[in-house]
């Protein structure tokens, strides 16, 4: 019974922190610019993310070690010092953006200008994981996440037409502006693969002590909540579709997106997509930051864990604070948080293979998974979409920043 | 036993089961005429930064030094200081007695400082 009840809050926190920053924003520019025909790549991304994050959990579930723990074991410092770098970098920025679109959020509903709000969110961050346990800070974030649902109801309510959102899901070539196409592909992708998702997910696998008895919670948890997760970011691009679709509106201010609730929501408008943007944002926040601690700890061995007394994991707790202070330092300056989320979300798909390709190692080696080792046809389809991904970005990206 | 495989970046914890880190050096003795011999494990983030750029490690001392924490470190654990290699690398001592302990030690410290402190 209690594991039923653990599998459906896994299943609801899930879909309550899907969204974030990262896929609204590129759901809302997906559905203003090409209507429903990037809905493939989202659903293609959450394809990729939930199988990678079911590899997360069972090498947590059967090893009892994390990504970054397992890499640095298997792989030794000299190679896992480049996708770590990477990574830090990466989630610093996405941690910057995540802050400057939580206060975005607070702007829309107090007034006052966004650069005031970044900072007091980061220790509001800070504070919720110095005083929080494992249940406030992983099911609380995810539960208050569900008020995105209000991005599915408003697709609902905009009543679209079955077909042409069926036929989105069969990836095409536009007709007009190949290259923004493109590049929206690999946000999509990126915002929906986040490294730190994964981590964050064996991490909780670890603290919750999942065995290998638990593997068919791990499938059901990773697809079921992922899946259902990705319908929220689905209902933003077909509301985005709809309302912003018939003027070829080029979305480049959040602001600009909450106009998208206006004919659903009408006066709650604004209130309900700044609680939506501003939940999703803190929420990954806080969960990236704690990532942050987690993957530091486990690369470099010390103890940690957010339901262990603080006193016991100094040094965890000090990895996870100068990182919340140097991503809300760094969004204090004032950068455009919708143009940071963009850049780390595409930069995320060229760093996919440091990520990718070592774990798909892993996933065949007795001593990480026993015997529930991966399929060669599985390994080769991701080993060769993540390398067609990170071309992909590596080609886009310039092109996009400077022909633009 | 394959010395870098089996030790080398391996999770180190005390005698009471508590992380303290991992291996991030090996120092390895060779007499004349005899084998390789595995004199001792370091572990501190110094090692670390040694072995990817002896730059790397000067830098990561004088960081350790303006805190005052570089005394003895990185840590060096004899090899005779520990008890089994299995999938982690548990010692014979307490974290307490070796020179880990002294970032832990500053950083709880401060942290003691802080309100809520538990």
């Amino acid at each position: 019974m209690r594991k039923l009840f653990n599998l459906a809050l896994g299943i609801v926190t899930s879909i309550g922190g899907f969204v974030e920053v990262g896929s609204i924003s590129t759901s809302v520019q997906a559905g203003a610019e090409f209507g429903f025909s990037l809905l493939w790549a989202v659903a293609a991304a959450t394809i990729f993310l939930t199988t990678l994050a079911e590899m997360a959990g069972r090498v947590a579930a059967v090893s009892k070690r994390s990504m970054a723990a397992a890499v640095r074991e298997r792989f030794g410092f000299h190679f896992q010092v480049v996708p770590l770098g990477a990574e830090f970098i990466i989630d610093t920025l996405l941690l910057t953006a995540e802050l400057g679109g939580a206060a975005i959020a607070v702007k829309m509903l107090t007034g006052i200008g966004f650069q005031w709000w970044v900072f007091p969110l980061g220790v509001v961050a800070w504070l919720v994981l110095w005083f929080g346990n494992f249940t406030v800070i992983e099911d609380g974030v995810g539960l208050l996440g569900i008020v995105t649902l209000s991005f599915v109801v408003a697709a609902w309510r905009l009543h679209p037409d079955v077909g042409p959102i069926a036929r989105g899901f069969v990836p095409s070539i536009p007709h007009h502006d190949l290259t923004r196409y493109a590049f929206l592909v690999v946000s999509i992708v990126g915002a929906t693969v986040s490294p730190y998702l994964l981590n964050f997910y064996a991490s909780g696998a670890i603290q919750e002590k999942w065995t290998q008895q638990d593997l068919w919670i791990n499938r059901l948890t990773a697809w079921c909540g992922m899946g259902f997760g990705s319908v929220v970011a689905m209902g933003c691009l077909v509301t985005a579709a709809i309302v912003f679709g018939p003027q070829h509106l080029k979305v480049d201010t959040y602001e600009q997106a909450a106009q998208m609730f206006v004919p659903v929501y009408g006066r709650w408008a604004v209130t309900l997509f700044a609680l939506s943007l501003g939940i999703g944002c803190f929420g990954a926040a806080v969960e990236i930051a704690l990532n942050a601690g987690y993957v530091l700890g486990q690369a470099f061995g010390w103890t940690w864990g957010i339901d262990k007394k603080r006193r016991d994991v100094s040094r965890f707790v000090t990895a996870f604070s100068v990182v919340l202070l140097l991503g809300a330092g760094i969004a204090t300056i004032g950068l455009d948080p919708l143009r940071v989320t963009l850049i780390s979300v595409a930069l995320t798909v060229v760093i996919m293979p440091l990520v990718v390709l070592p774990f798909l190692v892993l996933m065949n080696e007795e001593e990480y998974v026993g015997t529930h080792t991966s399929g060669p046809l599985g390994n080769a389809l991701l080993a060769t979409l993540t390398l067609l991904g990170a071309l992909m970005a590596l080609v886009v990206i310039p092109l996009e920043i400077f022909g633009g | 036993m394959d010395v870098v495989r089996d030790v080398l970046d391996q999770s180190v914890i005390d005698r009471n089961g508590r992380e303290m880190g991992r291996v991030d050096g090996i120092l390895i003795e060779q007499q004349p005429n005899q084998p390789v011999h595995l004199t001792a494990v370091l572990i501190g983030p110094a090692a670390l930064g040694d072995r990817l750029h002896p730059a790397v490690g000067r830098a990561v001392r004088r960081i350790e030094k303006s805190f005052g924490v570089d005394e003895n470190r990185p840590a060096r654990v004899a090899f005779a200081d520990i008890d089994e290699i299995e999938t982690k690398i548990r010692l014979r001592l307490t974290i307490s007695e070796t020179a880990v302990a002294a970032v832990e030690q500053r950083l709880r410290s401060w942290l003691l400082r802080l309100p809520g402190s538990r």
